[in-house]
């Protein structure tokens, strides 16, 4: 009796081998599933979608971007707030005008030509803050500074103070023409805000 | 019914030239991705705002602001 062969109880199946000479293997024609359109055309279309999923990804990553941007901008009306225009020709000279720009005001002097020539005759070493007259106005005639006093922020008061220009009532701070410190607690001469001169005699502040 | 290869047909060729042109090297295809992107960009915001001008025309401030401006 041998020791391996079929258990008990099972009958030995007969397996035949399979690459007889009988030939049995049919392969399908695959042709109908072929494309049809040559090598190069099926190369330039898998490369034309994979370029337009590009493109289109590249587009949609820029103008999320984009809109971000936009959102964090300031908007229109913040921007209408930020400037304010001003029509010098109405500031007769030797005059003070005050207005509001950013919730400050903002003093502007028409300044005659002796209180030019008085802001240019001030020896600059002697100055606690040491500024020339050019550096504070471009247009020497014209004076825009914020009335804002640098010591406790005070507003000063025009055409007042022992220098002839602001005095701040509040700690005693002098101004001269120019709106430099000369005497008094405040640190600092009057800060001079953004502006420019546009045509039409207009002041743009901001 | 045998297969029969188009590698020779006219469209192939095309395809060919297209892919040796822009494809082949990467510096030009992603230049072609990126560029075609902007133009792409560029037409749609031109026509999408034609066809909303067109639909919307004479309900817009630009078409009646003539009436109510002095200048």
């Amino acid at each position: 009796m041998p020791l391996i062969g079929t258990p008990a109880g099972l009958v030995a199946q007969v397996r035949f081998n399979h690459s007889s000479a009988r030939d049995t293997t049919q392969i399908p024609s695959f042709d109908k599933y072929k494309s049809g359109s040559g090598d190069a055309s099926n190369r330039a279309f898998s490369y034309f979608m994979v370029g337009t999923t590009g493109a289109l990804s590249f587009l949609g990553a820029k103008t999320t971007v984009a809109d971000f941007l936009a959102n964090m901008s300031a908007s229109a009306d913040v921007l209408a707030l930020a400037k304010v225009e001003v029509d010098l020709s109405t500031i007769p000279e030797g005059r003070n005008v005050t207005i509001k720009w950013r919730g400050k005001p903002v003093f502007i002097r028409h300044r005659t030509a002796d209180e030019i020539e008085e802001a240019n005759s001030v020896n600059i070493k002697d100055l606690r803050d040491p500024q020339t007259d050019a550096e504070r106005a471009s247009k020497p005639e014209w004076l825009v500074m914020l009335g804002v006093c640098t010591h406790l922020g005070c507003v000063p008061i025009g055409e007042a103070g022992d220098y002839g220009g602001w005095y701040c009532p509040c700690h005693g701070s002098h101004y001269d023409i120019s709106g430099r410190i000369r005497k008094g607690p405040a640190p600092l001469n009057l800060e001079i805000p953004v502006h420019s001169f546009e045509e039409g005699n207009k002041l743009v502040i901001g | 019914m045998p297969f029969k290869s188009a590698n020779g047909t006219a469209a192939n060729k095309f395809a060919r030239a297209g892919y040796n042109t822009i494809v082949k090297r990467n510096s030009i295809f992603l230049t072609t991705i990126f560029v075609s992107a902007f133009a792409v960009e560029m037409a749609f915001d031109t026509i999408s705002d034609r066809i909303w001008d067109n639909i919307n025309k004479g309900r817009q401030w630009k078409d009646i602001a003539a009436k109510y401006s002095d200048e």
